[in-house]
């Protein structure tokens, strides 16, 4: 090899480096012509609500890291899991005297059973264990049956959140723990089987539903905007509107993001979390509760994915396309690195704003959902194998 | 596994004895004996040229259909399976197959006969394109590029190539001939596709016995120690995705020249994951594994679940009455799916060929267990 | 054939006085005029055969269409069947996929004997075995729109599909040809086209009608905007339209797509500038039940005001028997507000025809077993009736494969006393549902008489030259 050649390949970092600029530079004297075109308050726009659908984005891409961070799992079940928290809350905000008690009763009932025998189905022979179970199940009952109707959102909040636990709970005891030591494909597998049994379950007691829900009906009674206009007509050349809803989901996520920062980098549980993602059977040898570990770890993300079902039958409709929003989050997930929270957020505002630019400056051929968040997918590959913040991996043989 | 325990009385007298698939007599009078069934199973129709109607007509599409994907899935299986590289792009090859075959077909007047090659051939190396990142990238993040490929191969047949594509209106496919012979029929394009579906099995299975199989899966063991050993794990990867994008050329091709239209709704994201879905209950990683699998969960959607649902949809209402009956038909599709699923997950999470192969081994052990 | 029909009636009448001796069937009402049977088919079942989405996204759409022909099935049942033969149903559920699609139509034309004819409501199931229906020899009837479906690749290759409502783009050209017939109510029109992708979605959008509308006096703007039915927010859509120009937005979507875009209009507080147009989906009823939690600033739904064709007659027009007899039997089936929409309408549509269908096909076969897809293809086509009175089926001898047959219409909503339609929030009326909302009552007002839509296939009639 030439002296040329070798200082080429010892410079290789460097070549890469010029290269990648080069590629940007490229596609930046692309895209000024496009971006000069629009007007300002339309760049502004765009952005705005490309950071806030992002939110919701972010609040689906959070759900599937935390599962994947505490077992390996990727799950495709998060959109059914997203629709089935949104019908639960749907149903509990209904007017109180649709509320069947008998629904009422046995959600905070099941839900119980499942905490409390998280380890083992043998505990509930415990007296303390039955106790708490029995409290737990009054509690919920009380709080959904005897709340008004001026009380809904409380009651569809808790309705939802014991729905959501029972969910992530059942589907991680019943679905996932007996493929624990298979192959990750089946467990992976597994979800798509459980999105598919959801369905099957939502269908059947809810039937086709396309239900616009009023969650966001109090912010307005409450005298918040809807949506919030900022008139801009002299500087920017219109009016910006920033929808309230997705405002909400935006802020939602920031705290769901903040809370889960804190939770995995503070609290005794987080650790253990992180922990048991790394090594399974060195976390239980060092006395760690790997199965309690597990089922916290998917009743928060059924709790995070109840959140967005929300959020989106808020802002749209639920409807039996809500789950094929989950599929959009993916590359939320896959910029943002599998395993790391601030990786989901950035991720989804990312894949947001990707989105709407995408949409703003190439028209008509829906550029912005179906082209755009891939290629940026493609390039962040390149640049970051392991996504933007996702932990480099060390591999051993 | 089973291959090296042998019924007594089998002896290897020659290195091609030791490596051939079919050892002894009964397996290859078997395995004969099954193609000439597969084979004259169209002639045993009611559209038949004997017209006898022992089997239903509806066997030899679906045999058809389930043939074209059981071509795709053993390419999925070598990328897969042998390699260990996950694929969520898989549908969007079959599609590049299905478009090129039926543009080469319309522009340019080429015959399916050679279509099909040169389709397969291109959309093999798209498929090398888009596994480039796995120079870099490993894991599921490498699903990534093929999710990408998923969502990028679908928006450039759709918007840029339109005029060539129809876009998302369906593209008419020329009817094949051979020296004046229509393949418009069912039955016709069965002697094609069932023919090429086992040529390209074994082809795959041969695979496994070469060189480049057992490279393939010292990848999906350990890259690391492949690396180690001498093996130039890129180019192996480059040639994994190569050949699986291969098949699913050639599925997509015959499914194109087998419906006469193609459209680019059977080739989205959730065939790709029910493709992998079919690997993985089929077993990744067997020979076989293709075949169980497609096998089960197409005749599951297609014909048992359907099957199921009008005595199922009498009996629920009468045990759930507190549910609209309505719901429960329109839920039973799903459900039933769903729950199939993943009790053969829970069962059999190493896949159908894996529990066969237990069976053969056990037979060939009786009485004893090992 | 009056006269028949009062004499049978008559006798009905008279054996109704007898005591309870050997028929129960009791006779259709007078303005349901069928054929009269030349052969009595008592014992014999005819089948009517569907297969749809019933579990995936379009459910809610099918699902009425199951209520419309059971509650249909039941009714003609129990006033005599199809010449003395009992009708049945036959469905199966295709989950919106491709592949279930074709599995259950091979399940279908594998039957023996074959169907004489099967029911499909999607434009992708219809664009996927436009040829093996054609082989099989086995029409269909559906309530569906495209073109490359029911007309081919080219469009002038007909095949054995017959669509009872008019192609989504001869909608479209209807609608241009109203706003630049009305100056007074579309002052100076420029259509934006927003849509789902898809099939069903991009019908419309052809340059034929973009040609057509030209002709009319009506722009389209260039650049079409697509949205995924799953879109949190459509802004930079509809901005992109409305900044390139257009005061209307035309949506080939149906339940969340007009509302969404009704939506995003008046958030962005262009209710006064920009009006919304649709095929004549989005003037179903479910559009204007989900639209009741999102209110303009006059406080009624935001799709108030939305203009679309509605190539049949709707519930509201009572004064026409069949409408009465069917508001009437979805009462008696306790039907809920959900279920009486379009596809409920068209399920009796279809069950009507069918007993016309049969009964001159049986008079020209001789017997049930006679009666093949050919046959009934040929009745199909020179066929001139009006089932119930909903719609015109006449497909001018087989020239056409979707009736032509259409109007304009208005989606507005009840007044409180339920004697036209509301101005404003206050004197609506509203119905509370038992999830806590309070329904709008959605009504559909006529704009103009039926008459023939454009013909904008290439190289309709209507496509100007060039």
């Amino acid at each position: 090899m030439t002296t040329a050649g070798q200082s080429i390949l010892t410079n290789r970092r460097v070549l890469r480096n010029v290269l990648l600029i080069g590629a940007a530079c490229v596609l930046l004297a692309m895209l000024a012509p496009l971006v000069a075109d629009q007007r300002p308050y339309r760049l502004l726009q765009s952005s705005i609500t490309g950071v806030l659908v992002g939110g919701v984005y972010a609040l689906i891409a959070l759900g599937i890291v935390i599962i994947n961070k505490a077992s390996g799992v990727f799950n495709f079940a998060q959109g059914w899991m997203m629709l089935l928290g949104g019908l639960l809350f749907y149903t509990f905000f209904s007017a109180s005297a649709s509320i069947s008690p008998l629904a009422a009763l046995l959600l905070p009932a099941l839900t119980a059973i499942m905490v409390t025998t998280t380890n083992s189905w043998r505990s509930l022979r415990q007296p303390r264990t039955l106790a708490i179970a029995v409290g737990i199940t009054a509690v919920g009952f009380a709080l959904l049956m005897l709340a008004g109707d001026d009380l809904r959102l409380v009651r569809a909040v808790v309705g939802a959140v014991f729905g959501a636990v029972l969910t992530g709970l059942a589907i991680e005891r019943f679905a996932i723990r007996p493929l624990i030591g298979q192959p990750l494909f089946a467990m992976v597998l597994m979800t798509l089987a459980i999105s598919e049994l959801l369905h099957g379950v939502l269908q059947m007691i809810w039937g086709s539903v396309e239900i616009p829900l009023t969650v966001f009906a109090g912010l307005g009674t409450a005298g918040i905007p809807m949506p919030i206009r900022i008139q801009a007509n002299e500087s920017l050349g219109g009016t910006i509107i920033v929808r309230t809803e997705l405002l909400v989901a935006f802020l939602l996520a920031l705290l769901a993001f903040a809370a889960f920062v804190a939770f995995f980098r503070y609290t005794s549980v987080g650790l253990a979390m992180r922990a048991t993602a790394e090594n399974q059977k060195l976390a239980q040898s060092v006395g760690l509760r790997v199965r309690t570990i597990l089922a916290v770890a998917w009743a928060i993300a059924a709790i995070l994915a109840a959140t967005a079902g929300v959020l989106q039958g808020g802002a749209t409709s639920l409807s039996l396309n809500l789950p094929l929003l989950a599929l959009s989050a993916f590359p939320a997930v896959l910029l943002g690195g599998l395993d790391s929270i601030s990786g989901a957020l950035i991720g989804g505002l990312v894949i947001g704003l990707v989105q709407e630019w995408a949409n703003l400056l190439f028209p008509g051929t829906q550029a912005g959902t179906e082209l755009a968040p891939y290629v940026v997918l493609m390039v962040v590959l390149i640049i970051r194998p392991d996504g933007l913040f996702g932990q480099k991996r060390i591999e051993r043989i | 596994m089973s291959a090296n325990i042998r019924p007594s009385g089998v002896f290897d007298t020659s290195y091609a004895q030791d490596i051939a698939l079919n050892r002894t007599r009964t397996d290859k009078l078997l395995s004969l004996g099954g193609f000439l069934v597969l084979l004259s199973i169209p002639l045993l129709t009611s559209e038949g040229p004997l017209g006898l109607g022992i089997i239903p007509n509806l066997w030899v599409g679906t045999l058809n259909r389930i043939a074209i994907f059981i071509i795709a899935v053993i390419g999925l299986n070598v990328l897969t399976g042998f390699t260990g590289l996950i694929s969520l792009g898989h549908a969007a090859f079959m599609a590049v197959g299905a478009y090129t075959g039926a543009i080469l077909g319309r522009e340019l007047g080429l015959t399916f006969w050679l279509a099909l090659p040169l389709a397969a051939l291109i959309t093999g190396t798209i498929g090398l394109l888009f596994g480039l990142p796995s120079l870099r990238v490993k894991g599921f993040y490498l699903a990534m590029a093929t999710l990408a490929a998923q969502f990028i191969i679908p928006w450039v047949l759709r918007y840029p190539l339109e005029p060539l594509t129809n876009g998302s209106r369906p593209l008419e496919v020329p009817v094949p001939t051979l020296f004046g012979l229509s393949f418009a029929s069912d039955s016709a394009m069965y002697y094609v596709i069932i023919p090429l579906a086992v040529v390209l099995a074994l082809a795959a299975r041969n695979i496994l016995r070469t060189r480049v199989g057992r490279a393939l899966i010292s990848v999906r063991d350990n890259d690391i120690a492949a690396a180690q050993m001498g093996i130039n794990v890129f180019s192996y990867k480059l040639q994994a995705f190569f050949i699986a994008a291969l098949y699913a050329g050639i599925a997509g091709c015959l499914s194109a020249y087998n419906t006469n239209s193609v459209t680019l709704d059977g080739y989205l994201l959730d065939t790709s994951i029910t493709m992998l879905a079919m690997l993985v209950i089929g077993g990744a990683g067997f020979p076989l594994g293709p075949m169980f699998g497609v096998t089960l969960v197409l005749m599951l959607q297609q014909i048992i679940i359907p099957t199921l649902i009008s005595p199922l949809n009498d009996l629920l209402p009468r045990l759930l009455p507190f549910i609209n009956p309505v719901n429960i038909y329109a839920a039973l599709s799903p459900l039933l799916f769903g729950l199939i699923l993943a009790v053969f997950l829970v069962f059999n999470p190493r896949g159908l060929a894996h529990r066969w192969e237990i069976i053969k081994i056990a037979w060939k052990l009786r009485p004893f267990s090992h | 054939m009056k006269k028949l029909i009062l004499g049978l009636a008559g006798l009905a009448l008279v054996a109704l006085t007898l005591p309870a001796a050997a028929q129960d069937a009791m006779e259709l009402p007078d303005f349901i005029e069928h054929t009269p049977c030349e052969v009595d088919l008592t014992g014999e079942t005819i089948t009517i055969y569907h297969f749809g989405d019933i579990s995936g996204p379009f459910a809610f759409i099918t699902q009425p269409l199951l209520a419309g022909l059971e509650d249909s099935i039941e009714y003609y049942n129990a006033h005599g069947g199809i010449c003395g033969a009992t009708i049945a149903a036959e469905n199966r559920d295709t989950g919106g996929d491709a592949g279930q699609s074709q599995a259950a139509y091979d399940y279908f034309s594998g039957l023996d004997p074959k169907p004489d004819a099967i029911i499909l409501y999607a434009s992708a199931d219809a664009e996927l075995l436009r040829e093996q229906l054609a082989e099989d020899e086995i029409p269909v009837m559906i309530s569906a729109g495209s073109i490359p479906g029911l007309y081919g690749e080219d469009g002038n290759t007909p095949g054995w599909i017959y669509a009872t409502n008019p192609l989504y783009v001869d909608q479209f050209g209807a609608f241009c040809r109203f706003a630049g017939a009305n100056p007074n109510m579309y002052p100076d029109p420029v259509v934006g086209y927003i849509s789902w992708p898809g099939a069903f979605g991009e019908a419309a959008f052809t340059p034929e009608a973009i040609a057509y509308c030209a002709s009319q006096g009506v722009t389209v703007l260039e650049t079409p905007e697509y949205f995924p039915p799953t879109a949190t927010d459509i802004t930079t859509n509809v901005q992109n339209l409305v900044d390139a120009g257009a005061n209307i937005l035309y949506t080939n979507s149906l339940a969340s797509g007009p509302f969404l875009v009704a939506k995003t209009i008046s958030d962005l507080g262009l209710e006064d500038s920009v009006q919304l147009a649709g095929v004549n989906w989005a003037l179903d009823t479910s559009v204007g039940l989900l639209s009741r939690t999102a209110l303009g600033s006059d406080g009624l739904p935001v799709v108030n005001g939305l203009v679309a064709s509605l190539p049949f007659h709707w519930w509201t027009e009572r004064e026409l028997p069949g409408v009465a007899l069917i508001n009437e039997q979805a009462a008696a089936n306790e039907r809920t507000l959900t279920t009486q929409n379009i596809s409920y309408l068209l399920g009796w549509g279809v069950v009507d025809s069918y007993v016309e269908l049969y009964a001159q096909a049986v008079n020209e076969a001789g017997s049930l077993d006679a009666v093949d897809g050919a046959l009934m293809q040929s009745i199909i086509q020179n066929l001139d009736y009006s089932p119930l009175g909903l719609y015109d089926f006449n497909f001018e001898g087989g020239a056409l494969r979707a009736l032509p047959d259409n109007r304009m219409a208005m989606m507005m909503f009840a007044n409180s006393d339920m004697t036209g339609v509301a101005t404003s929030g206050e004197d609506a009326l509203t119905v509370p549902l038992p999830d806590g909302t309070s329904a709008f009552i959605p009504v559909l007002v006529p704009l103009t008489d039926f008459e023939d839509a454009p013909d904008l296939r290439p190289g309709g009639a209507d496509v100007p030259a060039s």
